[in-house]
């Protein structure tokens, strides 16, 4: 049977070939994984999801509802949760969606902390810059679908921040949410659901596929020990079988511990929101969001001023301009700090101070101005939010700077040395 | 096969220019052929473009509409003075309203015809606010904040806030923003009160909606 199967298939030459491919061993390189767990997790639940949901607002009325007339689409989540596990299958898809973010904002922290971007990983940088963003765009698409009063007012936001971008703005948030976005709307969801279910989706599996792809073909980065046990040689356990079941444990307790959340933490209560009205629920945004609406409340109302016809106001500078400047720095973090040789190893965040003191000065930007988002529950002050959210991130950067010079700088005249010395006895050899 | 073959040799051996000419021809062909696929594409693409429709529950809020309740329980009905009177008490002092034709149609299929009525103290208006509030006291604005289209639905210490970005408006004072990042005042509905309903006695003193 195998001789048969190898005959045709060549297994042999495919286990070679590709099941050996080495993989460095560091729990940081677990992230992307996890990323990627993340999103099998979501495509199955999504697969449920998606058999017992309507994508319609026509009026429906059952005993789910208490026989009060409520949109199809509303409906349908309250099917969902009746059925068994269905509340918790919801659930989980909700919150695989929040670890998905929030795993690969840390896998591009380690990447970005460790300098693994550089040449010749440039590409596959931008490809999970692109990632990350169409992963949280992919989110935002599926706040509408349980059409309930509180994901509404959100989408809500969203629409008109999008409306927000001079001149084009109100036609493309007119073409994703087929017209304004209002209760009534009968032909916003038959427009969001099939970008959120299958274009978007199809869309992140192509990038995945690019970025795995290219990660195979460069190969990984690797811890800088791997050098002095064989320069010039990957330093792991090879895909099949070790790193398979490592992975395949790794998924194992994913699954495990995420449908504990699920169950323990059944997320976003559509019968504790009811079905939209024309009236609005305070609303937050979810947390890789919150950063964006802290801004929009701190930025004076008067910022304002008119231009070719378009309007440049806070919606613009907090809600469009903040977010695509910091995309586009992103964009550009492997063409600012480029080496010409090509990157094998990974380097210690310790050792380089002035990357690792901006990504911790960025970290302190996101924390406060997601701080601000607090600003009515907290009373804060604007002037206040501006020190915290503009200021206090120059000088937390400028004190680990400082710090990272003083306690670590000895030990890199010291490894220098050490450098030094081996070179020197290598020659003597 | 043959023939090809002799073609493409007497080609290379005899007439560079030919070669030169034949090349800018393909590549012409292929950039036109491009743009044209884009301008296609674009040109479908023009159909997801929603279309507008004409629908009477989609009319704006015009002179002689009455202003009736646009959630809860009397939802649809008509807003007495005495609900107004009733309100005055409670934590949210206002009603969120919607503009009804005299034909019977609730225009609730337009976001900007979402309008927030309260009975306030005249006392307490500026002179340009009293203008358009009526007699007794009813006072009538947009209800949708201009920073991003949230309905403006709470209050606190006698101002008018935005749950959403923390928005503030004086009532007292044609909306005058005095808080969060809201770019402008909500425009005032006059209103004027007829057989003790809300009528609505003149158009919004400017744009509704959010201001993006």
């Amino acid at each position: 049977m195998y001789q048969w199967l190898d005959d045709r298939l060549s297994i042999g030459k495919l286990y070679a070939k590709a099941f050996r491919k080495a993989f460095p061993v560091h729990h940081s390189f677990f992230l992307g994984e996890i990323t990627l767990f993340s999103f099998v997790t979501l495509v199955l639940t999504g697969i449920f999801l998606t058999l017992n949901y309507e994508p319609s607002i026509r009026p429906v009325s059952g005993s789910l509802s208490g026989g009060q007339e409520v949109p199809a689409a509303y409906y349908s989540i309250l099917y969902i949760d009746s059925l068994p596990f269905g509340a918790v299958l919801r659930s989980l898809h909700h919150w695989a969606a929040h670890i998905m973010i929030a795993a690969a904002f840390l896998h591009m922290l380690r990447i970005h902390l460790t300098g693994a971007y550089k040449n010749p990983r440039e590409l596959n940088w931008i490809v999970g810059v692109f990632l990350l963003v169409l992963a949280i765009i992919t989110a935002f698409t599926g706040y509408a679908l349980p059409f309930d009063n509180y994901a509404l007012t959100a989408t809500k936001i969203g629409y008109e921040i999008g409306a927000a971008a001079p001149w084009v703005g109100k036609l493309m948030s007119d073409i994703l949410f087929a017209g304004e976005l209002s209760p009534t709307n009968t032909q916003t969801i038959p427009r969001l659901y099939p970008v959120h279910v299958l274009w978007l989706p199809l869309a992140l599996i192509g990038l995945i596929g690019a970025h795995l792809a290219i990660m195979i073909k460069q190969k990984h980065t690797q811890p800088k020990y791997a050098e002095k046990v064989a320069p010039g040689k990957i330093v792991g356990v090879p895909l099949f079988p070790q790193q398979a079941a490592m992975m395949g444990i790794l998924f194992l307790i994913y699954i495990a511990v995420t449908t504990f959340i699920a169950g323990a933490f059944l997320a976003h209560p559509v019968q504790a929101f009811g079905p939209p009205t024309a009236n609005t629920p305070p609303v937050k945004p979810d947390w890789y969001f919150m950063w964006i609406y802290g801004i929009l409340q701190i930025i004076p109302a008067n910022w304002r001023f008119e231009f070719l016809g378009a309007t440049f106001g806070p919606q613009f500078w907090g809600g469009i301009l903040v977010p695509t400047l910091i995309i586009l720095g992103a964009l550009a973090i492997p063409f600012l700090d480029y080496s010409k040789d090509k990157q094998r190893y990974l380097e210690l965040p310790s050792q380089h101070p002035f990357r690792t003191s901006f990504v911790i000065g960025m970290l302190m930007f996101y924390i406060m101005s997601t701080l601000a988002g607090y600003k009515v529950d907290l009373g804060l002050s604007n002037g206040l939010l501006w020190v915290l959210v503009f200021i206090v991130p120059v000088i937390t950067g400028v004190v680990s700077y400082i710090l990272l010079k003083a306690v670590y700088g000895k030990s890199w005249n010291q490894e220098v040395e050490v450098e030094f010395i081996g070179k020197g006895s290598a020659a003597d050899d | 096969m043959a023939d090809h073959e002799a073609t493409a040799h007497h080609h290379h051996e005899e007439d560079p220019q030919a070669q030169a000419t034949r090349r800018a021809i393909l590549q012409a062909a292929i950039g036109v052929s491009a743009g044209a696929a884009v301008l296609s594409t674009l040109w479908v693409g023009a159909g997801l473009i929603p279309r507008e429709e004409k629908v009477p529950s989609k009319e704006p809020v015009a002179v002689g509409d009455t202003l009736v309740f646009a959630t809860g329980p009397k939802a649809g009905q008509e807003i007495t003075l005495d609900d107004l009177r009733a309100a005055q008490g409670e934590k949210i002092p206002f009603i969120i309203a919607f503009p009804k034709s005299p034909e019977n149609v609730v225009k609730k299929d337009l976001i900007t015809n979402t309008v927030m009525v309260i009975l306030a103290d005249p006392a307490k208006m500026s002179p340009e606010t009293r203008q358009h509030a009526s007699p007794e006291g009813v006072l009538a604005y947009s209800a949708v904040c201009k920073h991003l289209g949230c309905t403006v639905s709470l209050w606190q210490n006698d101002t008018w806030l935005c749950p959403c970005h923390g928005g503030k408006y004086d009532i007292y004072n044609q909306a005058k923003v005095v808080g969060g990042p809201v770019p402008a005042p909500v425009p005032q509905l006059p209103v004027k009160v007829e057989g003790g309903k809300v009528v609505v006695a003149g158009e919004f003193l400017g744009k509704p909606g959010a201001d993006v």
